[in-house]
């Protein structure tokens, strides 16, 4: 945690704070004077307006033809799950299950290389959890907060691939995210809802694209910014 | 919320004058807070008028932010969903309709910049097409705010007119134009800052009068 801040640098931070472009533990300092600070509330409060109002200044476009009946059908749906159909109360134990055994497997990092009598047997459990989803490998990546690791989240590549998200049993509010995954070529692909945090302590999904295209988890906030974060390092960790 | 707490319809919202009384039929334009409650209480009519209101300026916005016309589409489309969906979280305490609206459209289209290919257009060519506009689909007290800016955000050094419209538009940090302008984080931080409190100072000048 860094050192507490006074009311000169959060007025400092304050612009940057009302844009929401404040970063890392300086933010998170000033948030916490904000707390208890009206003064700086209130600046900070009219500095968000004018960025209010500076939006309003971008040029009007009128939409495409259609755009509005598009909209409005979209309105009278349920909440979209567009390409995912999230994991079943079967499904998701299995995927901790398998979770489990792999992350025990990976966890010995070079052990599949190694030849000892249990570090084969650890790579055969590894390749015996893969060959039941005609799968290729599996890996896991620190799920990311604004403050640090919140949790883990494990990718299995097979037919189909998914993700499974385990959180800290120590994120106590519950909240409900939209789900998205950044590919390796710059696409962004909506999985739909997520509720996570108190009694949710996992969530799971089939992913609409391989799991080797996908470069990055994020957990979207009501505000539409990445709330959580998850990034896979390469495509395959074993090529 | 203040709004949310009333639950009424927002045509209810509507007083009836002396011509309705008499039966004789009086187009009046709702709040955008009365559509906003239309909208999240699934309202069709109300959802079709707030979509009518504000789409030609969150797709400007959003165009304007991505550069392409099916990408800007997915992104206002998405932008009235999470509008939708998150209605009944809006306060207006913490600012106009408007400005909500558009933050989220601002917010849903930087989420779609692939940073990796990303291209930042020239930020100054947004206050270039903001020249003069009229502003026909906007009701008079949210032109006059934001047009308070126009002039002084024209009248800004170029370096922090700029350094302003990436973060605000693009959701650039102050560390981001650092690195892309290659100047140092402290100079950035100080024309976001200048820029800010210039015309934080206009419209504090406004509401004194």
């Amino acid at each position: 945690m860094t050192a507490e801040m006074g009311c000169e640098q959060v007025r400092e931070l304050a612009p940057e704070l009302a844009l929401g472009i404040a970063e890392g533990e300086e933010r998170d300092a000033a948030l916490r004077h904000l707390d208890g600070c009206g003064g700086c509330r209130q600046l900070v409060s009219e500095l968000s307006s004018v960025g209010d109002e500076l939006l309003q200044l971008a040029p009007v476009h009128d939409p495409p033809a259609g755009f509005e009946s598009r909209v409005l059908a979209g309105l009278t749906e349920p909440p979209r799950r567009r390409s995912i159909q999230p994991l079943t109360r079967r499904w998701q134990w299995l995927a901790i299950a398998a979770a489990a055994v792999v992350l025990a497997a990976t966890l010995s990092a070079g052990s599949v290389l190694l030849a000892t009598a249990g570090d084969r047997r650890l790579a055969a459990s590894y390749q015996a959890v893969l060959s039941q989803g005609q799968g290729a490998y599996f890996v896991a990546a620190p799920l990311q907060g604004t403050r640090g690791r919140v949790g883990t989240v494990f990718g299995y590549q097979g037919q189909p691939s998914w993700v499974m998200v385990t959180l800290q049993s120590s994120i106590r509010e519950e909240g409900r995210f939209q789900v998205q995954v950044v590919t390796r070529d710059g696409r962004y692909l909506s999985l739909g809802d997520a509720v996570l945090g108190g009694a949710k302590g996992t969530w799971g999904g089939q992913l609409p694209v391989d799991l080797s295209a996908v470069h990055e988890l994020r957990f979207m906030g009501s505000d539409g910014r990445p709330t959580l974060t998850a990034t896979f390092a390469t495509a395959n960790p074993w090529d | 919320m203040e709004v949310r707490s009333k639950q009424q319809s927002p045509r209810a919202a509507v007083p009836v004058g002396p011509l309705e009384a008499v039966g004789v039929a009086v187009v009046r334009k709702l709040s955008d807070e009365s559509l906003l409650v239309g909208l999240g209480s699934g309202d069709p009519d109300a959802a079709a008028d707030f979509v009518r209101r504000f789409q030609r300026r969150v797709f400007g916005l959003t165009f304007s932010i991505l550069r392409d016309r099916a990408a800007a589409e997915e992104a206002a489309q998405e932008s009235f969903l999470r509008a939708w969906r998150h209605a009944s979280t809006y306060d207006p305490r913490r600012g106009t309709v408007a400005g909500w609206l558009l933050t989220i459209a601002r917010n849903v289209s930087i989420n779609m910049l692939p940073t990796r290919r990303f291209d930042p257009v020239d930020p100054e060519l947004i206050v270039a097409l903001e020249a003069r506009r009229p502003h026909q689909d906007r009701i008079a007290a949210q032109v006059v705010d934001s047009e308070l800016l126009r002039e002084p955000l024209a009248r800004l050094p170029g370096n922090q007119r700029r350094a302003l419209v990436l973060a605000v538009f693009y959701g650039f940090t102050a560390r981001e134009i650092s690195e892309l302008d290659g100047v140092p984080l402290g100079t950035v931080k100080t024309r976001i800052r200048s820029a800010m409190l210039k015309l934080r100072s206009q419209l504090r000048v406004s509401d004194d009068r």
